[in-house]
C-alpha cells in the first residue's frame, strides 16, 4: 500500500517536473527574440556585424541609448510627438466615449436604438475604405503633415468599440443610484459627471491603456497622413523608416534595436501593471455577443 | 389633453437631452465615416490622385482590376492563402498552448504572462526585429541554423511561397493572444465534463474534439469571423517586407498593401477606392456565408 502511493507520488513529481521543463522551454522560445533585441541594442557596432553567433555583448553599451536620443537622430522629437498624441487621446477618448455611452445606457430618447445600430454597423467597415477619402478631405482641411488627423477625430467618441464597452459597463450600474440623484434634481450632465463616470473607473482604465498602446504603436496612420520629411514624425514612424534603410542589418543595427526596445518596453510595462484589466478586456471583447 | 401635452413635452425634453449627449457621435460618424464612405464610392469611378481634378473613368477602374492589372493574381492568391492558413494555425497552436498552462501549478500565472508578452510588442518593433533576425547574412536565425549545418535561408526575401511561410513562422510568436481566449473558454466549461471524460479515458485530443470545441463554439465562431475580417485587411508586411511590403517578385504582396501602394505610393486614390470597395463586398459576402453556415455553432444557455 505504502509502496503504491510512493510510486504514484514519484510519478506525479516526474509529470510536474517535465511540465515545468516544457513550459519553461516554450517561454524561452517565445521570449528569445525580445531578449535578443535587448542584447543586440547593447552591442558595439563591431559586435553587430560579427559573423560568429553572438548572443551577448562583451560589455553592455548603455551609451547606445544616449546615441538613440542624441541630436539629429529624430527619435527624440519622434518621442515627443508620440507623447503629445498619446497624452491628448488618453484624456479625450475616455471622456468623449463615456459621454456618448451615457446617452445609450442611462437616457431614454427617440432614435437611441437607431443610433446604436448605426454605430455598431460602422464597426464592420474596413478602415482603409474611409482612410482613402479622409486623406483627400484632410488635404482640404490642411491637416496633412500635422498631428490633427490623430487627435481631432477622437473628440467625437474615439471609436465604436470603446463606446460599446463603456455602455455595457454602465448598464451594470444599479439604476437606484442614478434615480436617487434624479429625484434630488440633478440634471443628466451632473449625473454623468458625478455619479456614473466615477463608477466606470475599471472600464475607463481598460480604455485608456488600450488607447495608449494603439497610438503608441501606430505606424500606419503616419504613413498615410504624414509622408513629408518636414512632418512632425512619431516614434513608431521613425522606427518604421529606420528599418527600411538599405543595409539595415549592418549599419547602426544596434541603435536601431534600441529604438525597438524603447518601443516595446513601454507597452510591456503597461501590461505588467494592468495585466488583469487587459486580459479581462481581451476576453470581454472576444466573448461579447 | 393637458396630461397628453405634458407627456409629449416630457418626451421631447428627454429626447433633447439624449440627442445632446449623442451629438458628438452623430457629428463624428457623419464627418469621419459616412461622408468618406460616400466619397470613396464616388472616387472609385474617377481617375483621381487626391489633390487635383477628378477625371471620369466610369467602370474603368473596376475593369482594370479584373482584367489588366498584372499584380492582382498574385495579390489575391497571397491574401487567400495567408487567411486560410494563418487562422487555423493560430487556433490550433494557441489551443495547445492554453492546454499547457491550464493547470493550477505554482507560478503558472507567470508563464501565462510570458506567453502573452509578445502580443504587447508593437508591430513596428516586431517587424524591425524579425527582419533583422531573418536577415540572409547577418540574421541570428541563419547563424543558429548554420551551426547545425543548415541554411542560409532568405526568409522574407524569397521570391516564392517560402516568404509567406516565414510570416507564418513569425506569427507563432503571437500565439499568446489566442491562448488567453482559450483559457477563458476552458473556465466557462463545467469541470465535471472533463472529469467525466478523464474517467472514461479520453485523452487531450478527445477532450478537445468532444468537449472544448463544441462547448466553446460560440467563441470560436466569433473569433473566426473577426480574424477573417482582420486578416483579409492584413498590412503587416509593410514593417518587414522588402519593396514597400510587397516582397521580392511580389511574394508577400497582399490586398491591403496593394491598396496602400496604389493610393499613397502611386497617388491613385480613385483606383485604390475601387480596390477598397471590392474588399468591402468580399468581406460582406464571406461574413454572410459564414453566418449562413453557422449551424455548427452551439449557444449554451446563459446561467
Amino acid at each position: 500500500m505504502e509502496n503504491v502511493s510512493r510510486s504514484a507520488r514519484t510519478k506525479k513529481t516526474a509529470v510536474n517536473v517535465s511540465l515545468y521543463l516544457l513550459m519553461t522551454l516554450v517561454a524561452a522560445v517565445l521570449l528569445f527574440p525580445y531578449a535578443f533585441m535587448v542584447s543586440k541594442s547593447l552591442m558595439t557596432s563591431e559586435e553587430v556585424v560579427d559573423p560568429k553567433i553572438r548572443f551577448l555583448p562583451a560589455a553592455p553599451q548603455l551609451a547606445n541609448y544616449l546615441k538613440l536620443f542624441g541630436s539629429g537622430s529624430g527619435y527624440a522629437s519622434g518621442l515627443l510627438h508620440t507623447l503629445a498624441i498619446v497624452g491628448f487621446n488618453c484624456v479625450v477618448v475616455p471622456l468623449s466615449a463615456s459621454f456618448i455611452a451615457f446617452s445609450f445606457a442611462k437616457l431614454k430618447w427617440t432614435g437611441r436604438n437607431f443610433m446604436f445600430a448605426v454605430m455598431l454597423g460602422t464597426m464592420m467597415l474596413p478602415g482603409v475604405l474611409t482612410q482613402l477619402s479622409l486623406y483627400s478631405i484632410y488635404v482640404k482641411f490642411n491637416w496633412i503633415n500635422t498631428l490633427y488627423p490623430f487627435t481631432i477625430p477622437n473628440l467625437f467618441g474615439g471609436g465604436a468599440l470603446y463606446i460599446f464597452l463603456i455602455r455595457q459597463f454602465m448598464l451594470g450600474i444599479p439604476r437606484d443610484m442614478d434615480n436617487a440623484a434624479k429625484i434630488d434634481g440633478a440634471n443628466a450632465f451632473i449625473r454623468y459627471l458625478k455619479i456614473v463616470l466615477p463608477l466606470c473607473k475599471p472600464v475607463l482604465v481598460y480604455v485608456i491603456v488600450n488607447v495608449f498602446i494603439s497610438y503608441w504603436g501606430d505606424y500606419y496612420g503616419p504613413l498615410v497622413y504624414m509622408r513629408a520629411s518636414s512632418a512632425p514624425k512619431t516614434m513608431a514612424q521613425v522606427v518604421f523608416e529606420s528599418a527600411l534603410e538599405e543595409n539595415a542589418a549592418t549599419y547602426n543595427a544596434n541603435i536601431r534595436m534600441c529604438g525597438g526596445v524603447v518601443m516595446s518596453l513601454v507597452p510591456a510595462a503597461l501590461f505588467a501593471v494592468f495585466q488583469k484589466q487587459l486580459i479581462e478586456g481581451v476576453v470581454m471583447t472576444g466573448l461579447k455577443d | 389633453m393637458n396630461k397628453l401635452s405634458l407627456k409629449i413635452k416630457k418626451t421631447i425634453k428627454n429626447s433633447y437631452t439624449g440627442w445632446l449627449f449623442n451629438l458628438p457621435l452623430a457629428i463624428g460618424l457623419a464627418v469621419f465615416t459616412f461622408v468618406p464612405v460616400v466619397i470613396s464610392l464616388y472616387d472609385s469611378f474617377f481617375q483621381y490622385d487626391g489633390l487635383n481634378v477628378r477625371v471620369w473613368a466610369g467602370l474603368g477602374n473596376y475593369a482594370r482590376i479584373f482584367t489588366k492589372d498584372r499584380d492582382m493574381n498574385k495579390v489575391v492568391i497571397n491574401t487567400l492563402v495567408y487567411t486560410a492558413v494563418s487562422i487555423p494555425i493560430n487556433l490550433v497552436a494557441s489551443y495547445f498552448l492554453a492546454l499547457l498552462v491550464n493547470n493550477t501549478m505554482k507560478g503558472v500565472t507567470a508563464y501565462r504572462v510570458f506567453y502573452y508578452l509578445p502580443c504587447m510588442i508593437p508591430a513596428v518593433a516586431g517587424g524591425l526585429l524579425w527582419a533583422d533576425m531573418f536577415d540572409g547574412t547577418y540574421g541570428v536565425f541563419n547563424k543558429i541554423l548554420g551551426f547545425f549545418g543548415l541554411g542560409p535561408y532568405r526568409f522574407f526575401r524569397y521570391e516564392d511561397m517560402r516568404a509567406l511561410l516565414s510570416v507564418f513562422i513569425m506569427n507563432l510568436w503571437g500565439v499568446g493572444g489566442g491562448m488567453i481566449l482559450w483559457i477563458s473558454a476552458f473556465k466557462n466549461i463545467g469541470k465535471h465534463y472533463y472529469e467525466a471524460a478523464k474517467l472514461d479515458g479520453a485523452n487531450a485530443w478527445h477532450r478537445l474534439v468532444h468537449i472544448t470545441v463544441p462547448m466553446s463554439s460560440a467563441m470560436i465562431f466569433y473569433n473566426i469571423i473577426t480574424s477573417v475580417i482582420g486578416t483579409l485587411q492584413y498590412n503587416g508586411t509593410l514593417t518587414f517586407g522588402s519593396r514597400n511590403g510587397r516582397g521580392e517578385e511580389n511574394a508577400l504582396y497582399m490586398y491591403a498593401v496593394k491598396i496602400y501602394y496604389e493610393a499613397f505610393e502611386r497617388g491613385k486614390i480613385g483606383y485604390a477606392s475601387a480596390l477598397a470597395w471590392i474588399m468591402l463586398v468580399v468581406i460582406a459576402v464571406i461574413t454572410a456565408v459564414m453566418f449562413k453556415t453557422s449551424s455548427w455553432v452551439f449557444y449554451a444557455e446563459e446561467n
